[in-house]
């Protein structure tokens, strides 16, 4: 066959041998171009009427043009033997790469969304497979799928298969022949014309064996592979094959053709939505068997490869979390996650304290709501059999959210706490293994009288006063700010001079809609809150507070932010009113004090100043501890933003997120907490410049690095 | 004859993987069923009732066909054999 001329094709050399024919590479003398040509071998009962047949089929699927289906450019007879010219595929079968061990779930659905749809534009053709299988598929150097011999293997095994009566043997003859009984659906054992959703058993095959390695009906003969597939139901897949993709993988091998997906286009979009992880696991029906335990971790979901001194930003959206990893630079962001698809996640915290690197979140799904912690950087979460955050059964109230983490002082690597909805703290002593709840605040006899903000009656600030140990302050929205000063056995509310615009007595002892407030730890006894409608800062422990809305186009807001080395500066982020609560004027603007709030001055370089009607919520903006320190935002309409020149200029991180209510830092290994969290430093009196800021905060980290070793 | 509970895909991860579980006591009301359950799978508790014991808000349980919110709640009587579903709302239209 070497050297001779088939059409306008020179046989070149001979590529392979198959069941149906001999594959030969050829050179096109009129396209000038490469090709393959098969030459299908002649055996019983391929009569001459199955030969045209199976030229009318070759004819017919060259006309399929498809990115992932071989292209057959010609088909002819020479001295009796069919020969079909195609476009030379060169790569390696998924046969060969997956034997024996599967693929990568990624590269499954990378590779099951191509096979499918391949098939999906062949079934709109009507044109059907027949003989799919993974040693017709391969996959180039460049990572596309081709789906070889479509159309062929209709009238080549159809002569054989669509004989009334099939016997065992007979089917074994087939299988030897073709060397596809493993690939073969029930109702073509049985004889029954196969169609379109006989391609679509034959992919659920292939995906099987894709992600194990193994195919799913097995046997040494024949009559026990045939056996296999008319009854058995395959072995289930477990971690890693994340669990959608084996529900599809299932539903492709149903029995029976119309428990099966109906169109290849449906089989793709299933694998599309896995590969998204935006379905999890489809519901199976009742009577199907024990699917396998459904994982907290997705193969899909991407984790990163974080290391000592990398840094992290922790973003927070009503669909799920993202860990990005950068380092010092913070210019390249590697992004993991989604973790907890679709379930919100309305607080993260880092803490590094004692040597440990654990990130914590709170998921809130209809299943309730659970604090969670990972200390891989979002590879596995715990997943607690009891919700470790709970009110004690006599209060008769129950979790609605976790507003807040709050890592404690560092040097009280075990003292957690929590802001939660319905408003009240809860502390752990040990880590976060146990919690409970911070009996003073909640039986405070102004309890009864908070009254649920927008979002719901939320304990949403907790903050620590690092010179005094006993002191923590919270804020409720909406019931105002709440001081201890034994640790939380009493509190008092803290809310002179702070206005509340929605009640008849416009500055209440309590019940006021704080939104936010925060400290530098140099300078415990001051506070800046950004209020509903206000802006306001206390010198006296909140004792009494002073508004300091001098210049800022708004004083509606949710975020106050500190600088993390000066404590006169702060940012927040104005929206236009209670009612539209978008950035003003469609601008996107962070307004910064660097005099505690005697004057404020926008920081808008990089950040979108035309039809910007972005919202930046109450945690959704943060500070680094580098120097500069760099600045975070995260809006509602999911695009997150950052700064590493203290608010100058602004990059965009990621866009197209799902809304932003969370974004938090750390630094691995660094040993301290980062941003709100509040640090033991030395304490001062009066604001001072940025080099003794810089000295205190060395003479910190010398102390913090002793303390490690 | 025991109840059986079908136990959504979500919460397969707490029944080691099974997605219906049988119990083969014979409580009296779903209120008793569900303590049988949560004996046998403690995961299960805190995702199907709060902390106070009350169904969760996004949470449906059906005998048979019948939502128990109709039947008189975890009160339900059941009947033996019953089938109980466990089955989370459908969403839609908020973000």
């Amino acid at each position: 066959m070497i050297g001779q001329i088939l059409g306008h094709c020179r046989v070149t050399a001979k590529i392979g041998e198959g069941g149906m024919g001999v594959v030969y590479r050829a050179y096109d003398e009129v396209l000038h171009r490469d090709v393959a040509v098969k030459v299908v071998k002649k055996h019983s009962g391929f009569d001459n009427t199955s030969s045209q047949s199976l030229l009318h089929e070759a004819r017919a699927s060259s006309s399929l043009s498809h990115p992932n289906i071989c292209t057959i450019h010609d088909v002819g007879e020479t001295d009796g033997e069919l020969y079909i010219v195609m476009e030379l595929v060169e790569g390696k079968s998924l046969h060969t790469m997956s034997a024996g061990k599967g693929l990568p779930p990624e590269s499954v659905l990378r590779y099951g969304v191509q096979i499918a749809a391949a098939l999906a534009r062949a079934h709109d053709r009507g044109i059907v497979h027949r003989d799919l299988k993974s040693s017709n598929i391969v996959v180039t150097p460049e990572g596309l799928v081709k789906v070889l011999d479509f159309g062929l293997a209709k009238r080549v095994g159809g002569a054989l298969l669509e004989a009334p009566t099939l016997s065992f043997s007979s089917v074994n003859t087939a299988s030897s022949m073709s060397g596809t009984l493993p690939y073969m659906a029930p109702e073509t054992l049985r004889g029954e014309a196969p169609d379109a959703r006989a391609d679509l058993w034959a992919l659920g095959v292939v995906l099987y064996e894709l992600a194990s390695g193994r195919l799913p009906f097995e046997g040494r003969t024949g009559f026990e592979i045939s056996s296999a597939i008319m009854r058995e139901i395959p072995k289930p897949l477990g971690p890693p094959v994340p669990p959608g993709l084996w529900a599809i993988i299932q539903r492709c091998l149903a029995k029976e053709p119309a428990q099966r997906y109906q169109r290849a286009s449906e089989v793709q979009a299933a694998l599309e939505a896995v590969q998204s992880s935006a379905i999890v696991s489809p519901e199976p029906s009742p009577d199907s068997s024990p699917a396998a335990p459904p994982i907290s971790i997705m193969r899909s979901v991407h984790n990163i490869r974080a290391k000592k001194g990398d840094f992290l930003l922790l973003v927070g959206t009503i669909k799920g979390a993202f860990i990005l990893r950068s380092n010092a630079q913070r210019t390249r962001w590697e992004v993991g996650g989604p973790y907890f698809h679709g379930n919100p996640v309305y607080s993260l915290a880092y803490d590094g304290r004692g040597g440990q690197r654990r990130i914590w979140a709170s998921t809130a799904s209809f299943w309730g709501t659970l604090l969670r912690s990972s200390d891989d950087f979002g590879k596995t979460w715990t997943n607690p059999q009891q919700a470790p955050v709970r009110f004690p059964a006599d209060t008769g109230v129950s979790l609605k959210n976790i507003w807040q983490i709050t890592p404690g002082l560092t040097d009280e690597p075990n003292h957690l706490y929590c802001g939660v909805e319905p408003a009240a703290l809860f502390e752990s002593r040990d880590a976060g293994e146990s919690w409970s709840l911070v009996r003073g605040l909640f039986d405070h006899p102004h309890r009864p009288r908070w009254m649920p903000g927008n979002g719901g009656l939320a304990l949403h600030s907790i903050v620590l006063d690092p010179a005094n140990k006993q002191r923590i302050y919270i804020a409720i929205s909406s019931g105002g700010v709440y001081r201890t000063e034994n640790g939380g056995s009493t509190w008092t509310a803290q809310n002179r001079g702070l206005r509340a615009i929605f009640m008849p007595d416009k500055y209440p002892e309590f019940g006021q809609c704080v939104h936010k407030i925060a400290m530098h730890p140099s300078r415990p006894e001051r506070l800046f809150l950004q209020n509903h409608w206000g802006l306001y800062r206390t010198d006296n422990c909140a004792d009494s507070w002073t508004d300091i809305a001098n210049g800022v186009p708004s004083d509606f807001g949710f975020p106050v932010v500190m600088h993390p080395h000066n404590p006169d500066c702060v940012y927040v982020v104005p929206v236009e009113s209670d009612q539209f609560r978008c950035a003003c004027d469609g601008r996107l603007r962070v307004y910064r004090t660097r005099n505690a709030g005697a004057s404020w001055e926008p920081l808008m370089r990089g950040l979108p100043q035309k039809g910007a009607y972005e919202t930046v919520l109450r945690d959704s903006m943060t500070a680094d501890n580098y120097d500069p320190h760099g600045l975070y935002l995260g809006t509602r309409s999911g695009q997150l933003y950052g700064s590493r020149d203290e608010g100058k200029t602004w990059h965009k991180i990621l866009e197209g997120l799902p809304a932003i209510v969370c974004v938090r830092t750390g630094i691995i290994d660094d040993g301290s907490l980062m941003s709100v969290h509040p640090v033991r430093e030395e304490r001062r009196t009066a604001p001072s410049n940025s080099a003794r800021h810089k000295s205190t905060r060395n003479k910190t980290s010398t102390r913090k690095r002793k303390a490690r070793e | 004859m025991p109840i059986t509970f079908h136990i959504p895909a979500a919460l397969r991860e707490f029944t080691a993987g099974h997605g219906a579980v049988k119990i083969d006591a014979s409580p009296a009301t779903v209120a008793e069923a569900l303590t049988a359950l949560w004996t046998l799978y403690p995961g299960l508790r805190d995702r199907i009732v709060t902390e106070q014991g009350q169904v969760r808000q996004h949470i449906n349980i059906f005998i048979g066909n019948e939502h128990i919110r109709y039947t008189g709640g975890l009160a339900t009587l059941l009947a033996d054999g019953a089938e109980v579903s466990i089955v989370p709302a459908v969403s839609g239209g908020s973000l």
